[in-house]
């Protein structure tokens, strides 16, 4: 199920100075994770992610993704050390037409004329959790107050 | 009482039964695959709804000429492209199948079937040199054919093999489409329109990664097949104008030459990718289906050929089309989809021993044709042979850069290649 990201999310996404990974797996369920300065959220508030190399691990993962309605995850870590996990699945790969060449323009003229662009992915948000270490941790304390060493109580 | 009217859809799997029968094959090949057997027609505010100013829509080439509102070919969310030719289920040249409608629903084009949406479908966008004309004045869609990401030169709109009585391949239409167009325009496309086309076509940022050259057979020269090469050899090196790199990527369908010829094309041009296609996978259907393919080079000699152009081009570059469910065809195709199954793979798995790649085109019966009534393969066939076309394909370590989803975008198994 789709889920809308809020304006503040969506600033933290878009600022360049955000850090952002992106998980997927492939066939076999191995994993693979990278960073991927690209990732963004358009105008319609779905993730969209410009894969540069056609031949990437990445690039055959989220055309598994999308074959087979698999997730992948994108997370975030914002300048201020808050980061986020956002699950979704990929549901366009744009390879031609005004989306994909308004892109391919913008590729080159930041990464110069060797640069090309493969795909422009888009994908679904379908759940999002703050994973910043003291927002989890005192998630488990209030879920689970009993658990941890007994030095500690 | 009422004669119980026999539906094609009872002796088959459904799209979706296959979809479940094979759980590794993407759900979109296979709706691909059913999508080109079975063709495509329009709902009217589905043609309605198409934007000659966004969408391609006119189309010139060796298979069919058209100049109206319905799309040049499909896409899919994924970035599976599809060529299917609009099917008016009236006709008669349906291949035995229903077609697949495209109807609007929630503002999107989709494909329907028995009413129900399967998919949302998009359009081949046309590329901006459609509108330009070339310094003799002609329109340069009439002299460049367009797929998403390739552009096609088809230089020789007709077939000799057609010339000599019986001879043309019995599912293609090449003849017949040039036979009923030729009144509007030439047997053969003037190389400078060609090769302004393709230098405009260049301009567009982002568009083309792929110029492709097919053409009907040009039997004559000083020996057999002469007159082909030069024909490609001239536009070849006309096109490399356009290039600082010695190689690009380019690719070149035709008849099966001969080793000099391949080392002409190899030497002398910007050539990087070429196919032979030899169409059916087992020589006696082959004798019967190609005739003309069988009597001017035969099939033994067409897989050597094969052999000699994978030596010369290197590893990737050389693969060979086969008509995929026309070696079915009736009365002397092979009588059941296992046996065809079991022979074609063997005979596919000979060809990547020897580094040739098979490219799976989805048989649909072609107007015109010579088989115009005969009838389609089953999906649950289709798919079975592209995943073990696949299978292979990763057995023997082959690349499909030259017919991918993007280069060209007519083949399953290719497209299963994506992961």
């Amino acid at each position: 199920m789709s889920i809308q990201l809020n304006d503040q999310m969506i600033a933290l996404i878009n600022d360049p100075k955000t850090l952002k990974v992106l998980a997927s797996a492939d066939q076999d369920g191995i994993p693979h994770v990278v960073f991927k300065g690209s990732v963004s959220v358009n105008a319609d508030g779905k993730l969209q992610y410009l894969e540069i190399i056609e031949t990437s691990q990445t690039n055959r993962n989220l055309v598994h993704s999308i074959w087979f309605r698999r997730q992948v995850a994108v997370g975030i870590l914002t300048q201020d050390s808050r980061n986020y996990q956002i699950k979704g699945t990929p549901v366009r790969a744009v390879i031609c037409g005004e989306l994909f060449e308004k892109n391919y323009i913008a590729v080159r003229e930041r990464f110069g004329k060797d640069a090309d662009l493969s795909t422009v992915w888009i994908i679904d948000p379908e759940e999002i959790r703050e994973e910043t270490f003291s927002v989890q941790a005192s998630r488990e304390r209030e879920a689970y107050p009993l658990i941890g060493h007994l030095d500690r109580f | 009482m009422a004669e119980s009217k026999h539906s094609w859809r009872e002796d088959e799997l459904s799209l979706q039964e296959v979809i479940k029968k094979y759980p590794d094959v993407s759900p979109f090949v296979i709706l691909k695959t059913d999508v080109q057997r079975r063709g495509v027609d329009f709902t009217q505010r589905a043609i309605d709804a198409v934007d000659p100013d966004r969408d391609a829509v006119v189309y010139r080439g060796i298979y069919s000429e058209k100049n109206d509102r319905i799309p040049n070919g499909l896409i899919l969310r994924d970035g599976t492209t599809i060529l299917a030719d609009r099917v008016v289920p009236s006709s008669g040249f349906n291949g035995g199948r229903d077609p697949y409608l495209i109807d609007i629903a929630d503002g999107k084009a989709v494909l329907t079937d028995e009413g129900k949406v399967i998919e949302e479908v998009g359009y081949w966008p046309k590329p901006d040199y459609f509108d330009k004309v070339t310094s003799s004045g002609k329109p340069m869609w009439q002299v460049l054919v367009a797929r998403p990401q390739r552009m096609d030169i088809n230089l020789y709109q007709n077939c000799d093999f057609w010339k000599d009585i019986g001879m043309g391949c019995k599912f293609c239409p090449i003849a017949a489409t040039y036979s009923k167009t030729k009144n509007i325009k030439r047997e053969h496309l003037d190389y400078q329109d060609v090769a302004e086309a393709v230098a405009e076509a260049l301009k567009q940022p982002g568009r083309f990664r792929m110029i492709q050259l097919c053409s009907g057979s040009l039997l004559g020269g000083k020996e057999l097949l002469d007159d082909e090469i030069d024909q490609y050899i001239t536009m070849l090196k006309l096109l490399e104008k356009n290039f600082s790199h010695k190689k690009v990527m380019t690719q070149l369908i035709s008849t099966a030459h001969n080793e000099r010829q391949l080392r002409r094309l190899h030497e002398e041009t910007i050539l990087t990718g070429y196919t032979a296609d030899i169409e059916v996978l087992n020589e006696e259907i082959f004798n019967w289906i190609c005739p003309g393919k069988a009597k001017y080079i035969g099939y033994q000699e067409w897989k050597r050929r094969l052999y000699q152009a994978a030596e010369i081009f290197g590893p990737g570059a050389v693969n060979t089309g086969i008509v995929s469910g026309v070696e079915l065809v009736k009365p002397n195709g092979f009588r059941s989809e296992e046996e065809a199954l079991e022979k074609g793979l063997a005979e596919a798995e000979e060809l990547a021993r020897h580094g040739v790649g098979v490219a799976q085109t989805v048989y649909r019966v072609a107007e015109g044709s010579y088989f115009q009534k005969q009838k389609a393969a089953s999906l649950d066939y289709l798919t079975a042979f592209a995943k073990g076309l696949d299978t292979l394909q990763r057995r023997y370590r082959q690349e499909a850069y030259f017919d991918d989803y993007r280069t060209c975008g007519n083949h399953p198994n290719t497209d299963l290649a994506r992961i």
